[in-house]
C-alpha cells in the first residue's frame, strides 16, 4: 500500500514557557517530532509492508527524523506556519497528500494537544478514519488496527483510503545512531511550498490572549517531612478519603 | 441563530457537553450515535432536541461520519461540541470539513459575540486558558469537568436513518491485558514514577500501599523503560484509566499522558521534590519533599 507517515507537524509542548501573567513564550520553538510520532512511524511501516512509504513533514525544524528511522523519501512543506486552527493545519497536510498522489493510507500521531488535526485531515480528504490506535497491520487491501477502549481492546478493520491516528503506548527505545543519521542526509527530500500544493491559509481564528487557569493548585504541605505527612493525613481524613 | 450541536458517542460528560453548548445562547441539538439507551440518557440532560442514529452492531461509530456531517451541516450551527473520545473526534472531523469550521481542541466555555464565536480552551495540558475568537463555525472537544444532571423533562428524540455507513468494522472486542487487575477497581492507588532511584526501593512504596490497603500503579517509564512494575499497572492515556477515591502519585512529574489516566480520580495527592512539577497544578494535595523521607513519614502518620 502507498502509505504516508506524517511527522514533525507541531511544536513540542515542552518548548513553551508560561510567564507569570499567563502569556506563553515559545522561545523560537520549531516543529519537532511529537511523542506519538515514533509509534505512528512503527504503525506506518507495518501498513506499508513492501509498498511505498513516504514521509511528510510541515513547517520549520529538522526534516530528517523519519529518514533516519528507515523511511527512504520525504516531502516537506517548510513554509507552513504553526496555526491555532487544527483544521487549517490539516488542510496543509491534506493538500500535500493530494500532491503526493495515489496515497492509500495516511498514518499520523494522535497528539493530545493537537487532537483535531488527524480527524480534520480525514474529514478534508473525505476518508474513513480511526483514532487512538495502538498498532496497525494489513489484511489484503484492508487495514486492521487495535485500540484500547476503556477496559477493552477493539480490533477494527477499515477499508482504504484511510487515516490512522496512532497514540504512543511507549517511548522510542533507541534513537538512531550516527550511521543512520548520515544515511538520512543522503535520502531525497521533495521540498514544496504552500503555493506548490495550492494551500491557501485563511485566518479564521484569532487568539485574544492566554491567561492562567483559575483552578486552584494543590494544597501543598512542605517543611519537616513528619509534620507535612501528619498534615496531609489529617486533611485526607477530613476529606473522607481515608 | 446561535445554535450549537453536541455529538454524543459515550455516556461520559454528556451533561457537560450540553451545558457548554448552551453558552452560545441558541438552541442545543444533540446527535447521538449508539444504542437507544444513550439517546435516552442524553435526552435527560436538557438539550432542546435529540437526533438518534442507531449504529449497526458490527459497525464502528466512526462509520457514520458522513451521516452525522450531513445532519449537522443542515442545521448550520455556530458551534459543535463533542468529547475527547476517539469516536466523537472522528465524527467531529467529518462535520468540520462539511461546515468549513475551525477546529479547536480543549474547549471549556463557548459564547457568541455578534457574528463571532468565542471559545475558551485549555492549552499546554491545561497550563493556560486561551480565548479564541472565530469568524467561522467552531468544532471543539470538551475538556472541562462534568456537571450534574438537573431535574428536567426529557427532550424529544427523533430517530434518523443511518444511511450508508463507511466500511469500518469492529472485528472483535476483548478485555485489555490487566483489565481485571485490582488497580482498575481499587479505591486507593499508590503510583510511582521516575523519582524512585532503583527497583529495590519499591519496597517502601509497597509498604505504604499495604498501610493504605492500596493497589500499586506507575507511570509509563517505570513499566516500559525500566520494567520495574508490570505493564498492566501503568496508568495513563495508553495504559489504565482509573477512578480511585484516592490517588497518590509519588515521584511522578505529571505529564499530560499520565494525568489523563487519573482524570476520574476523586482526590489526587502528589509527592515530589520538585515544587515546579506539573503534577502540583492538577493535584488536590501535595507534599514537596524527598520521597525517601516523605513516604516513611506518611506511613508513620497513617499509623497514628
Amino acid at each position: 500500500m502507498k502509505t504516508v507517515i506524517v511527522y514533525k507537524w507541531a511544536r513540542k509542548l515542552e518548548d513553551a514557557a508560561v510567564r507569570n501573567d499567563g502569556s506563553v513564550d515559545w522561545r523560537n520553538a520549531k516543529m519537532t517530532a511529537g511523542e506519538d510520532d515514533f509509534a505512528a512511524l512503527e504503525a506506518a511501516k507495518a501498513v506499508a509492508g513492501d509498498g511505498e512509504l513516504i514521509g511528510l513533514t510541515i513547517g520549520d525544524g529538522e526534516t530528517s527524523w523519519a529518514l533516519a528511522r528507515g523511511v527512504l523519501q520525504a516531502t516537506s512543506v517548510a513554509d507552513a506556519p504553526n496555526l491555532i486552527d487544527n483544521s487549517a493545519t490539516a488542510a496543509v497536510i491534506a493538500a500535500a497528500v493530494r500532491q503526493i498522489g495515489g496515497v492509500d493510507v495516511v498514518v499520523i500521531g494522535d497528539s493530545e494537544e493537537y487532537s483535531g488535526v488527524p480527524v480534520a485531515l480525514a474529514g478534508l480528504l473525505g476518508w474513513a478514519a480511526v483514532a487512538h490506535v495502538s498498532s496497525a497491520s494489513t489484511s489484503g487491501r484492508r487495514i486492521q488496527v487495535e485500540r484500547k477502549q476503556g477496559k477493552d481492546v477493539q480490533t477494527i478493520s477499515i477499508a482504504t483510503p484511510a487515516v490512522i491516528a496512532v497514540s504512543a503506548a511507549s517511548a522510542e527505545k533507541a534513537a538512531p545512531g550516527m550511521k543512520e543519521q548520515l544515511a538520512a542526509r543522503k535520502r531525497p527530500i521533495t521540498k514544496l511550498t504552500l503555493t506548490d500544493i495550492g494551500a491557501t491559509l485563511k485566518d479564521k481564528a484569532i487568539s485574544q490572549g492566554t491567561r492562567l487557569p483559575e483552578t486552584t493548585t494543590a494544597r501543598v504541605f512542605d517543611g519537616d517531612p513528619a509534620v507535612a505527612a501528619g498534615q496531609l493525613v489529617a486533611a485526607l481524613r477530613d476529606e473522607g478519603v481515608l | 441563530m446561535n445554535d450549537a450541536w453536541i455529538i454524543v458517542t459515550e455516556e461520559k460528560q454528556v451533561a457537560a457537553l450540553a451545558a457548554a453548548a448552551r453558552g452560545m445562547g441558541g438552541k442545543v441539538i444533540a446527535v447521538v450515535v449508539g444504542p437507544r439507551g444513550l439517546a435516552d440518557r442524553t435526552a435527560a440532560t436538557a438539550p432542546d432536541e435529540v437526533k438518534w442514529i442507531e449504529a449497526a452492531p458490527e459497525a464502528a461509530i466512526e462509520a457514520y461520519g458522513t451521516a452525522v456531517a450531513a445532519l449537522v451541516a443542515a442545521g448550520a450551527p455556530k458551534a459543535v461540541v463533542t468529547s475527547v473520545s476517539a469516536e466523537g473526534r472522528v465524527l467531529a472531523g467529518a462535520v468540520a470539513a462539511k461546515l468549513g469550521a475551525v477546529v479547536i481542541p480543549g474547549g471549556l466555555k463557548l459564547s457568541a459575540v455578534g457574528e463571532k464565536t468565542v471559545v475558551e480552551c485549555a492549552h499546554l495540558a491545561g497550563k493556560v486558558i486561551d480565548t479564541i475568537e472565530a469568524s467561522a463555525p467552531v468544532v471543539t472537544f470538551f475538556a472541562g469537568d462534568d456537571v450534574a444532571v438537573g431535574d428536567c423533562a426529557p427532550a424529544p428524540i427523533t430517530q434518523i436513518p443511518a444511511g450508508a455507513a463507511a466500511d469500518i468494522r469492529i472485528e472483535r472486542t476483548e478485555p485489555a491485558a490487566g483489565a481485571g487487575a485490582g488497580i482498575t477497581k481499587a479505591a486507593v492507588v499508590v503510583s510511582v514514577g521516575r523519582g524512585l532511584k532503583k527497583k529495590d526501593d519499591l519496597g517502601i512504596i509497597q509498604e505504604l500501599a499495604k498501610a493504605l490497603g492500596a493497589e500499586i500503579g506507575c507511570s509509563m517509564p517505570v513499566a516500559d523503560d525500566l520494567g520495574w512494575v508490570e505493564k498492566e499497572r501503568y496508568v495513563g492515556r495508553s495504559g489504565q484509566h482509573i477512578a480511585p477515591r484516592l490517588y497518590l502519585a509519588i515521584g511522578i512529574q505529571g505529564a499530560p499522558q499520565h494525568m489523563e489516566g487519573v482524570r476520574d480520580a476523586k482526590v489526587v495527592v502528589a509527592i515530589n521534590n520538585d515544587p515546579e512539577a506539573p503534577i502540583f497544578k492538577s493535584a488536590d494535595y501535595g507534599i514537596v519533599g524527598d520521597l525517601y523521607e516523605v513516604v516513611p513519614a506518611l506511613q508513620a502518620a497513617l499509623g497514628k
